[in-house]
């Protein structure tokens, strides 16, 4: 249909007007609006992404090369160097393990605390919580660096869990608190007439219920904690470093491995794109699943 | 209730913290065979690493390297070092950058004696210039172990086909660079840093090159003085007229030695230690045909910067710094450094520029560039102040006018007075 009118449109600068109907030319501009404006938002996103995977699969020389921008000859040199660097593999690790605990404790810990601020009218409390998130990252650094190495724990996980948990618990948090908010109450009043506690009404009506919450708020902990570079950069050890601090392992005084610094970005990027479409798969069927109409 | 929780938790904590202080005291009494090295990515540090082994091996002790990227070492010491952090005890730094600032924090421990006693090791051995970058207020600091100097790289081919000759002067390079420009389309006549802070330290050697200095000797602003204005619109005017078409002002080293990588100039001025970035083929299209020249002489003669790039220091809280001495002394023994060298790290001792055996891996042409430019070399390439990264902004805002094609002149009255009100408040 759109590809027949922008034909007969095409020769209307030479003359001969086809007659149209009154709406057809708004609702064309608008379309091609559309598709110029999602175009751009979409060149905008994958333009750096689609450079970063190319430029992991070129030679350095390559890289630097804009003849070469789109026809090169793709190598795997790059991969097998980072990939031959044995510390690699355990920076994942480093970072999966950081990941995963401070998101799930900071939920352990985040969830119930929003259930209780929602439900009793707690919100001043979570302005204070809110506080965390506010201050800046870096005026924490050094009093946190002066406490933890006096108790022997830099360049642990531990230290860079509760590090990520000072940033996700506000997170998680704040999700949640939105999210228990919209929920009614009667779903809760009928739990407690059916014979539950309050404790047991939380846990197996309204949990059951947060999980598309929950999974927005592990997402974008996860995020965060996987991609935190200035926490990692001062409190991780040797054994610790995160992949972030590590993919600049290529880049020395005096000469940048870009090759080496893509293919290093490409992987790590690749468990967060993962991780963020098996989560989707959860919000997506929870929004659709309609059980607070009641 | 949940008040006396919260009392017990914090008695917790108190504790806690407590235990932490005594346990990072108990240090005190004897030295830990632990040793905590912090090092930059650097071609030095991946030959030093690999070599370690034989370092515990000889000594009993356990080497932990931390290694970083040059910004994030200097961050990570800033918090670390500011916490009176007793975990790092050999430091790798750069000089130029921190020196004076750590140097007035009081993080580096005096080494004076230790060089002075440390005999064959021979701390005469090292060249003047690097040595007074690591001293600070007559205390030794630091040990210089890698160098580097302002170089000019040239396209052999591209001057062949111009007739032309290797500049020696500023008047030959500019017009070098104009007949390179006009015989060549689409080719550049020269590439050099555009961007405010990282072109300081390439202008620094036009600046003495000229007669300037940042400071004179009352350590007052000099970057208006008549010498510092021509070097400011030369500079400027290399780059605008010769340079690279739309040039943006915003290149450091990576951004112009990729251009000349990637064969679209003619010359190229920047520091020796990058020279691998142009002339390695893995690197560099034009890896065979990349020509090393000493820095051009400007009314001055020729200045360049020659200049002590890192060095090791030990940290004033370390409690372990007879084996932080013992490590730097093994890692700048003679030998070590003759060794370093002939894999292409330029180091600071005489001994080995002066051995056959020290420069025979460098380019020919290279190697007696950088011995033209020990000879004429000044020890700085910036101001050296405590502030130094914003000092460059201010000093740099003038190269940025003068390639923009703006009046450098009048940039360079306004940078002095900026840069006189900072000198006057943190410098």
């Amino acid at each position: 249909m759109s590809t027949a009118q922008t034909a007969s449109a095409a020769p209307a600068g030479t003359g001969v007007r086809p007659a149209r109907r009154r709406r057809a030319p708004r609702a064309k501009a608008y379309s091609a609006f559309r598709a110029t404006m999602i175009a751009v938002v979409v060149l905008v996103f994958v333009v750096p992404l689609l450079w970063m995977v190319m430029a992991s699969f070129k030679t350095n020389v390559d890289i630097q090369n804009t003849a070469k921008t789109f026809s090169f000859t793709p190598i795997l040199d790059n991969y097998r160097h980072v990939l031959a660097n044995d510390d690699y593999l355990g920076f994942v690790r480093n970072s999966f393990v950081v990941a995963f605990l401070a998101t799930g404790i900071s939920l352990l810990l985040g969830v119930p605390a929003a259930y209780s601020m929602s439900r009793f009218n707690m919100h001043k409390s979570a302005l204070v919580v809110l506080l965390a998130r506010i201050i800046p990252g870096v005026s924490l650094l050094v009093p946190w660096y002066y406490v933890f190495a006096n108790l022997g724990l830099v360049g642990g996980y531990g230290v860079l869990v509760i590090s990520h948990m000072f940033i996700l618990i506000p997170i998680s948090v704040y999700i949640m608190m939105s999210f228990f908010d919209s929920m009614p109450r009667e779903l809760e009043d009928a739990a407690l007439v059916d014979g539950l506690t309050p404790i047991g009404a939380f846990l197996r009506i309204l949990l059951r219920l947060s999980v598309p919450g929950m999974a927005t708020a592990a997402i974008l902990s996860f995020i965060f904690s996987w991609n935190n570079f200035m926490f990692a950069l001062v409190l991780s050890g040797a054994n610790t470093k995160t992949l972030p601090v590590a993919v600049f392992d290529f880049v020395s005084y005096a000469s940048i491995d870009w090759g080496a610094i893509m293919a290093a970005t490409c992987i790590m990027t690749l468990p967060i794109i993962v991780v963020a479409l098996l989560a989707q798969k959860y919000i997506v069927s929870g929004l659709t699943a309609g059980a607070t109409k009641g | 209730m949940q008040h006396r929780h919260a009392a017990r938790i914090a008695a917790l904590m108190a504790a806690a913290l407590g235990m932490g202080t005594l346990a990072a005291c108990s240090g005190d009494d004897g030295e830990s065979t632990t040793l905590n090295v912090t090092l930059a990515n650097h071609v030095w540090t991946d030959i030093i690493t690999e070599k370690i082994p034989e370092f515990e091996e000889q000594s009993g002790l356990d080497v932990v390297v931390t290694q970083l990227s040059e910004d994030q070492l200097v961050d990570n010491y800033k918090v670390k070092l500011n916490a009176g952090s007793a975990d790092v005890d050999v430091m790798m730094y750069r000089p130029l950058q921190v020196g004076k600032l750590f140097g007035q924090n009081g993080y580096f421990a005096d080494i004076t004696d230790r060089v002075s006693g440390a005999g064959d090791w021979d701390w005469e051995d090292f060249q003047a210039g690097p040595v007074g970058l690591t001293t600070y207020e007559d205390q030794v600091v630091g040990v210089p172990m890698i160098t580097e100097s302002e170089m000019l790289y040239y396209r052999t081919d591209l001057l062949e086909d111009a007739g032309l000759e290797v500049p020696t002067t500023m008047a030959e390079l500019e017009e070098a660079a104009r007949t390179i420009h006009e015989e060549n389309p689409g080719t550049a006549g020269i590439v050099m840093r555009s961007q405010a802070s990282a072109a300081v330290t390439q202008l620094s050697g036009f600046l003495y090159s000229f007669g300037g200095t940042w400071l004179d000797d009352q350590g007052h602003s000099a970057i208006a003085s008549d010498e510092a204005k021509e070097a400011y619109a030369y500079y400027g005017r290399l780059l605008h007229d010769y340079g690279p078409d739309q040039i943006s002002t915003d290149m450091s080293w990576p951004e112009s030695a990729a251009i000349f990588a990637q064969g679209d100039a003619g010359f190229w001025i920047d520091a020796s230690s990058l020279y691998e970035n142009v002339y390695d083929p893995a690197k560099s299209q034009v890896g065979d045909q990349v020509g090393f020249a000493p820095f051009p002489a400007g009314p001055d003669g020729s200045r360049p910067y020659n200049v002590a790039a890192w060095a090791l220091g030990i940290n004033a809280a370390s409690q372990n710094q007879d084996n932080a001495w013992a490590f730097i002394q093994w890692a700048t023994s003679p030998d070590m450094t003759l060794e370093i060298q002939t894999e292409g790290v330029p180091s600071a001792r005489t001994s080995v520029w002066e051995n056959p055996e020290g420069t025979e891996s460098f380019p020919e042409d290279l190697a007696a560039a950088i011995a033209a430019n020990g000879e004429n070399g000044v020890g700085q390439d910036r101001p050296l102040v405590v502030g130094v990264a914003e000092a460059r902004e201010i000093v740099g805002a003038p190269i940025v006018a003068a390639i923009t094609g703006e009046d450098s002149d009048q940039a360079a009255e306004q940078a002095n007075e900026q840069f006189e009100a900072f000198l006057e408040s943190d410098g």
